[in-house]
């Protein structure tokens, strides 16, 4: 073959890297950002990243100046485990959609249903490209391949990952890929929106984070990025290296002695999970509710828990529901075996929660918990009442029944709190008390006094769980337990709910 | 008397103190009310005489100190037909252990509703609590001493998406009674009642207010709020919703037929609304509308097209621009899904100007921008998991992802069945002509006037056993 061309075709290719572009490299250290290969290069393994379209130009002319027509996409690894990486560009047109650069995306899409890959799109781009010839509204069939971006990423939806990396300002169909990902993390400086009649109306990802569009934040690409990466690392198949937590010897001191105290949760599973394993999802949306991917004994585990130490007490409102729900799913989906921590008042009552449709979200929880596949084991520290249980520990559900039910010594059970059924018993003393400090002082003697008929060793003896145990035993019980359930994948998508 | 004699005197007596004659007096105050006791509302729902009930002396305890916590008092249970279709049914009234169900007899009931694909029809007035035990508080729900696989709660859920399961609210229901309400299909509520998964006394308990049920979480209040899928007058005419619903279910594999013709009444395509389009498309008083004030941009309904029922789906240009924002988002998802589960074929009229999502501020104002949610991408998701077809008709605008967000895209298992404009359709960035010849966005442009042809004739030829399979998916409940 004629030496000429293949040199041609190397040089094209080269001028697409960021070593033949130091404009566009200077260009974003002025912005403060990553170029996208930068990006790439920081997720993927190195040397795994096998490019495609690079060639593909904004224009077809040879001197085309839109390398790779502003999306640069192939596969890769991070740390083995085979991905699709889709990452927009914007030096070229604004890291826009166009015709040509989604038909990359669909090819990627498609291998990655076909292959079962996860996909990561690392998003900074401003969505539809004006004036694409190419370009048409979203109801046409797929012109551009099997997938387009928003039907391939909901194809994936509990088959594959699909991860998202919000990293500058991101508008109308890459936002709706961000927001249809299982996971997307967004830098702090990062903004999603849309336009309208050519105005865009952005916000700070902060703000999608907090009503649970956008699972995390956090300070720069570099984190975000490597949030992504630990996210892909709980969906390797084979067990990772892992020591005790140094905190789990002393996990019994988190809980206060004074039962009217709260404590924080998440110290809890730190402390259970492996050393230095847990990453949380949705920390700043249903704030009652930790949801948690995490390590035992090497293996991933999904821990849901409620949250004492937060402004509901860690009951349980439509958002905490929603939240516990589809982190159900993503776990069912992916294979993840469920362990939840247990103390809440139960469901949220009141004008405020039922406004937001409490009597429908309630049962969200519960549907997850009985269509699951993956076995869940529940850990009530303290208090679960009213339907509480049943959403955290699969109380409820004869049919698909929890693997485990474990309580800690600190257990309280009942239809209603003590404080609660205090209230109710000694109401005309309360409301004939004196002063509010009388008025908690006899409803709460009346609870310490109930208290004493529901202690660990009661909830034993009637068999409430299977075990009460002290909190150093817990690794040991639910590993022992979950080392022998069989916990594959599934050979079918296992629908994961997006709100 | 011979024993047998005393024995069957003995069981008409308990079975007499069960009935509404034997308590004339509560019957009377029921009645005062404007209210049906719960054998009334049964007899309404039921066809006469094809009631096989179950535990018609359970609520009977074996003595006055064990009332409250016999598992199987309150209420009353029962297989039955509902014109002509078996059925599950279940209605409690406060007059009874304070309406308490009897839980295991439900999830006895359920298996068998789950064993035959029985629809399941609830009145769920109930709840409350007697705080003085530490283990109420849930309106009697007792688990332990379940018959059979299910319980209420895993019965409710393993029934959904497989038959249809429909609670009536008619007074307070709260807890373990709004639980059955929450896991339901549909829940037809009447004017004046309420439903909350915590009544007055927890709310009292938790956050010392004392309010009324209605103050608490009124059916009003639910039912502008998405809570609920009907607010209706009545029980008499809860019951004909409730029989009206099952009836799209019952007859899903009935093939259209009728007359193709059918008068547009839109003159202005700039000014119309969505619902006189619908009330001329469909068969004459066939629509059925569900949610009606909550996301009014976007209208979701059962109607029928040539006698066979379908799950209609439009966005109103008249409110709000018909723009999608993030509960339109959810009413389509969550619609898609139920007429998925229902194996109702689904048209999907279109005119809407976008996307929106709305932003709750910190005084709890909103404000509307451009944007997406999270509910948006639910849309895309309910429809590539749809195996029902779906029809649609894009009758003028149709800009961003409205349209995807109302028929799906056609890469998944589901492919639309057609989508068809108006001549007076109008997009984005081409006309619609442009469309169809060079970027295959509609399968055909027509003159309003052929809509009802196209689509009947259509339907006609779409399978009605297609979605005779096993079960899919469970309904969300929300």
């Amino acid at each position: 073959m004629e030496q000429k061309l293949i040199d041609e075709i190397k040089a094209a290719a080269e001028g697409a890297l960021d070593d033949k572009r130091p404009d566009v490299v200077a260009a974003a250290r002025a912005a403060g950002r990553l170029t996208a290969r930068e990006r790439i290069a920081r997720l993927v393994d190195a040397e795994s990243f096998v490019e495609y379209g690079v060639l593909a130009g904004r224009t077809s002319a040879s001197d085309d100046p839109g390398p790779g027509d502003g999306l640069i996409c192939g596969s890769a690894t991070v740390h083995d485990l085979p991905i699709v990486v889709l990452a927009s560009d914007r030096s070229v047109a604004d890291g826009t959609q166009s015709d040509r650069n989604q038909r990359k995306a669909a090819r990627l899409l498609q291998a990655a249903v076909q292959e079962r890959w996860p996909t990561v799109l690392l998003l900074d781009g401003d969505g539809a490209r004006p004036g694409d010839k190419g370009w048409a509204p979203p109801i046409m069939v797929a012109p551009r391949g099997r997938y387009g971006l928003l039907d391939g990423l909901a194809q994936l939806n509990g088959w594959a990952p699909t991860v998202a990396c919000v990293l500058g300002k991101v508008l109308d169909g890459e936002a709706a890929a961000a927001l249809m990902c299982d996971f997307s993390v967004a830098t702090i400086n990062a903004e999603l929106g849309g336009n309208d009649d050519g105005s865009v109306v952005v916000r700070p990802a902060a703000d999608y984070a907090r009503r649970g569009d956008v699972d995390l934040v956090l300070e720069d690409e570099d984190a975000a990025i490597d949030a992504a990466r630990r996210y892909l690392d709980f969906h390797r198949p084979d067990a990772q290296p892992w020591t005790v937590s140094p905190d789990y010897a002393d996990i019994a001191d988190i809980v206060p002695e004074n039962r009217r105290r709260p404590y924080d949760m998440r110290r809890v599973i730190a402390a259970f999970a492996d050393q230095d394993s847990v990453l949380e999802l949705r920390p700043d949306y249903g704030r009652s509710m930790l949801t948690v991917l995490a390590r035992l004994n090497g293996r991933t585990v999904g821990i849901f828990a409620n949250q004492p130490k937060s402004p509901l007490a860690g009951s349980i409102d439509p958002p905490a529901a929603d939240k516990a729900s589809r982190f159900v799913e993503l776990c069912d989906a992916y294979g993840f075996p469920l362990v939840s921590f247990v103390d809440n008042p139960g469901y949220m009552v009141g004008p405020q929660s039922e406004s937001e449709g409490m009597a429908r979200h309630h049962a969200r929880p519960l549907a997850s918990l009985h269509a699951r596949t993956v076995p869940l084991c529940s850990v009530q520290i303290r208090k679960a009442y009213g339907l509480g249980p049943y959403a955290m520990s699969g109380w409820g559900s004869s049919r698909n029944a929890p693997l485990l039910k474990l309580a800690w010594p600190s257990v309280e059970s009942g239809g209603m709190s003590l404080e609660g059924a205090a209230y109710l018993v000694k109401r005309k003393e309360i409301q004939a008390a004196a002063s509010q400090e009388e008025a908690l002082a006899i409803r709460n003697a009346y609870a310490d006094k109930m208290r004493e008929s529901t202690t660990g060793v009661r909830a034993g003896r009637t068999f409430q769980f299977d075990d009460i145990i002290a909190p150093d035993q817990t690794r040991e019980r639910i590993g022992a337990l979950l080392d022998r359930t069989h916990t594959a994948r599934p050979a079918r998508p296992r629908p994961i709910d997006l709100t | 008397m011979s024993d047998a004699d005393k024995e069957r005197e003995a069981l008409s007596r308990l079975r007499a103190a069960q009935s509404d004659a034997a308590r004339p007096e509560i019957v009377t105050r029921i009645h005062d009310k404007g209210r049906l006791t719960a054998p009334e509302r049964l007899d309404l729902l039921m066809d006469a005489g094809s009631e096989v009930p179950y535990g018609t002396i359970a609520a009977a305890a074996p003595s006055a100190a064990d009332a409250p916590w016999v598992v199987e008092t309150g209420g009353l249970d029962a297989l039955c037909s509902i014109e002509g279709q078996p059925a599950v049914v279940s209605s409690t009234d406060y007059s009874d252990s304070g309406g308490g169900y009897g839980a295991a007899r439900i999830g006895r009931l359920l298996a068998l509703a789950i064993e035959h694909r029985w629809p399941m029809v609830a009145f769920v007035d109930g709840g409350g609590s007697r705080a003085a035990h530490p283990r109420a508080g849930l309106g009697h729900i007792e688990l332990s001493g379940a018959i059979g696989p299910y319980t209420v709660f895993d019965g409710m859920a393993e029934l959904s998406g497989w038959a249809p399961t429909i609670s009536i609210v008619s007074g307070p229901s709260f807890a373990g009674h709004a639980s059955i309400a929450g896991f339901s299909d549909l829940v037809i509520a009447t004017e004046g009642s309420a439903i909350g998964m915590g009544g007055p006394p927890m709310v009292e308990a938790a956050l010392g207010k004392r309010l009324t049920p209605t103050e608490l979480s009124s059916a009003e209040m639910q039912y502008a709020n998405g809570g609920i899928e009907l607010l209706v007058a009545n029980e008499p005419a809860a019951i004909e919703s409730a029989r009206a619903c099952l009836a799209y279910w019952r007859d899903r594999a009935v093939q259209a037929e009728g007359s193709p013709d059918w008068r547009n009444p839109v003159a202005d395509p700039a000014r119309y609304e969505m619902g006189e389009v619908i009330a001329a498309l469909f068969d004459p008083d066939s629509f059925l509308e569900l949610r009606a004030p909550f996301a009014p941009a976007i209208q979701v309904g059962f109607a029928r097209l040539g006698g066979r029922p379908v799950g209609v789906l439009a966005s109103n240009p008249a409110h709000e621009q018909g723009v999608i924002d993030d509960l339109g988002a959810q009413k389509i998802s969550r619609h898609v899904e139920l007429c998925d589960a229902w194996g109702l074929p689904i048209v999907s009229l279109i005119d809407s100007a976008g996307t929106a999502t709305v932003w709750r501020n910190k005084d709890k104002s909103r404000t509307r921008e451009p944007g997406l949610s999270r509910m948006h991408g639910r849309c895309v998701l309910a429809h590539q998991r749809r195996r029902v077809p779906l029809l649609s008709v894009q009758l003028c605008r149709g800009r961003g992802l409205a349209p995807a967000l109302m028929t799906g895209y056609s890469t998944g298992d589901s492919v639309a069945a057609v989508r068809l404009a108006w001549h007076s359709v109008e997009l984005d960035r081409a006309d619609g002509f442009a469309l169809v010849r060079d970027g295959n966005a509609f399968d055909d442009i027509i003159d309003p006037d052929e809509t009802r042809a196209r689509l009947l004739n259509l339907l006609r030829l779409l399978p009605v056993s297609a979605t005779e399979q096993a079960k899919r998916h469970a309904v969300d409940p929300w």
